[in-house]
């Protein structure tokens, strides 16, 4: 009755593998028996990443590569034999308050969250529903979307909207891969303990101003956002599609 | 447990499961058993609780029937304040008479508003206060809820008065019951073919409205929707309280 979570013979390829969320959801995806192709533009992360792979008796493959950059990004894809699974996790924040956001960070942050999102959740689709039994095995796409994706929050506009843009971008997709049983959802996660929350959580009086706002009262670990995924990429979520799983705590219930 | 994995083991855990006879209550208690949960079952029909013993007692835990309507508060209220071990509620119970809106006989509107939402309420607020008594140190309360609490059917407007009511609560006990760290989510499914539906299944109009309708080329299977409950009825889902995670194969991302 129960579908455990179990990725053998399954090869997930993970965006911005080398810190954070798309570090743990490579190891969790590895744990659960994925082959992982990990990308990054830092070569030492992805090194690290790989080894604790190889602890947990593990497979997995390494590409430096910045996926802004299409062509590089192409090649990479060129060079993988299999896809099953896509984390498209690579994004950041550049909090700044609305009237003062400089072009240079709206123009980097949507570059990065929305359209390499995009440009890399195609160019993986594109090859994953060649494969010849794709329709018997289902595929799963997961993007890297937020709790900010769901409501707003002070100093968040760019991200919001970026967010907001890849909540919507899953629906479509989800409607148009269905018919090769690709399945795409999104994970919406309150703050979590990763390098880029910690530089912000070092403003003591914004962190306790967020922490108020998670009803559980605790930020998310990396691993509950990588199990969420895991469940997600797995057959045990074979009929969800379209749609997100929150891990907040509560925040957008409120 | 692995290092991003969480494991989803609810061993040493006790379940509460209302409707847990057939379909998805019956599907839920099974799951859960598996993964190692103790299984309080409440169904009215003695038959069928006599042998969901016998499947659930294969997994090695505790089983307790209760035959009881959970319309009647009373006997409810005794059971469930009586409980030694609570940390988990499957408040499945729930039934559906549908009808076009301009012909909703008022007692089939009455049934549905008792047995969705008053008992669906009554059940989670006597087992709320139960397991804060025990001191248990979490609790999981999961709402079966539908596609129809997020967008309406035809001849679905009680149903979806009901369920969208669930959501409503859902997120508003999700809030309240934080501080206890008592999580509540919904699942929404489409329509599963259980017992209830069968006949639903049965006209071919309707069979090709669900087909139609369903992105993913497939039914829902009771499998598919104990193995989210299950999901969230562990710690893997630690940090996932107020949401819903809806299982109906893009149905409501269109």
């Amino acid at each position: 009755m129960f579908k455990k979570i179990n990725l053998k013979n399954r090869t997930a390829l993970v965006t911005g593998a080398g810190k954070g969320l798309g570090k743990a959801c490579a190891i969790a995806l590895a744990e659960a028996g994925a082959k992982v192709i990990i990308l990054s533009r830092t070569k030492s992360d992805l090194i690290k990443v790989s080894k604790i792979i190889k602890k947990t008796k593990g497979s997995s493959q390494l590409f430096v590569c910045d996926v802004t950059n299409l062509e590089d990004f192409k090649k990479v894809l060129k060079k993988i034999s299999r896809l099953d699974i896509l984390i498209n996790n690579a994004g950041n924040n550049r909090p700044q308050h609305f009237t003062k956001v400089t072009q240079e960070n709206m123009e980097y942050l949507t570059n990065l969250n929305m359209k390499a999102a995009f440009n890399v959740a195609q160019l993986c689709s594109q090859k994953m529903v060649k494969e010849k039994n794709r329709r018997k095995i289902g595929g799963s796409i997961i993007h890297m979307s937020s709790q900010l994706g769901r409501v707003g929050c002070e100093g968040r506009n760019v991200y919001n909207m970026n967010k907001f843009g890849v909540e919507g971008l899953a629906r479509g997709m989800a409607c148009e891969l269905a018919p090769y049983n690709i399945r795409v959802n999104t994970v919406c996660p309150t703050f979590v303990e990763t390098p880029m929350v910690k530089k912000f959580f070092k403003n003591k009086k914004f962190k306790n101003k967020m922490l108020k706002n998670i009803p559980l009262g605790r930020v998310a670990k990396e691993s509950d956002v990588a199990t969420a995924v895991a469940f997600l990429a797995a057959d045990s979520s074979e009929m969800i599609t379209g749609t997100s799983l929150l891990v907040d705590g509560g925040w957008t219930a409120q | 447990m692995g290092i991003f994995l969480k494991d989803i083991n609810l061993k040493g855990k006790t379940a509460l499961i209302t409707g847990a006879t057939k379909g998805l209550g019956r599907g839920a208690a099974i799951a859960i058993a598996e993964a190692g949960g103790n299984i309080i079952a409440l169904g009215r029909n003695q038959t069928e609780l006599n042998s969901l013993k016998r499947e659930i007692k294969k997994f090695k835990v505790n089983y307790l029937p209760f035959n009881c309507d959970v319309n009647d508060y009373d006997r409810m209220k005794l059971f469930i304040s009586d409980l030694k071990k609570l940390d988990i509620l499957v408040n499945n119970a729930g039934t559906n008479i549908p009808e076009s809106f301009l012909n909703v006989k008022k007692s089939s509107m009455e049934t549905l508003l008792n047995v969705n939402t008053k008992a669906v309420f009554n059940i989670a607020q006597l087992c709320a206060n139960q397991i804060i008594k025990l001191k248990r140190k979490s609790g999981s309360i999961i709402n079966i809820s539908s596609i129809f609490g997020i967008v309406a059917g035809q001849k679905r407007t009680v149903y979806s008065m009901t369920k969208f009511g669930v959501e409503g609560l859902t997120k508003g006990m999700a809030l309240d019951l934080a501080k206890y760290n008592i999580r509540v989510n919904s699942v929404c499914p489409n329509i599963v073919l259980t017992p209830r539906t069968k006949k639903y299944f049965a006209d071919k109009k309707y069979n090709k409205y669900v087909k139609d309708n369903t992105p993913i080329n497939k039914v829902v299977t009771v499998s598919d929707v104990a193995t989210s409950i299950t999901f969230l009825a562990s710690e893997a889902a630690s940090m996932i309280t107020g949401s819903s995670i809806v299982i109906d194969g893009g149905w409501t991302a269109k």
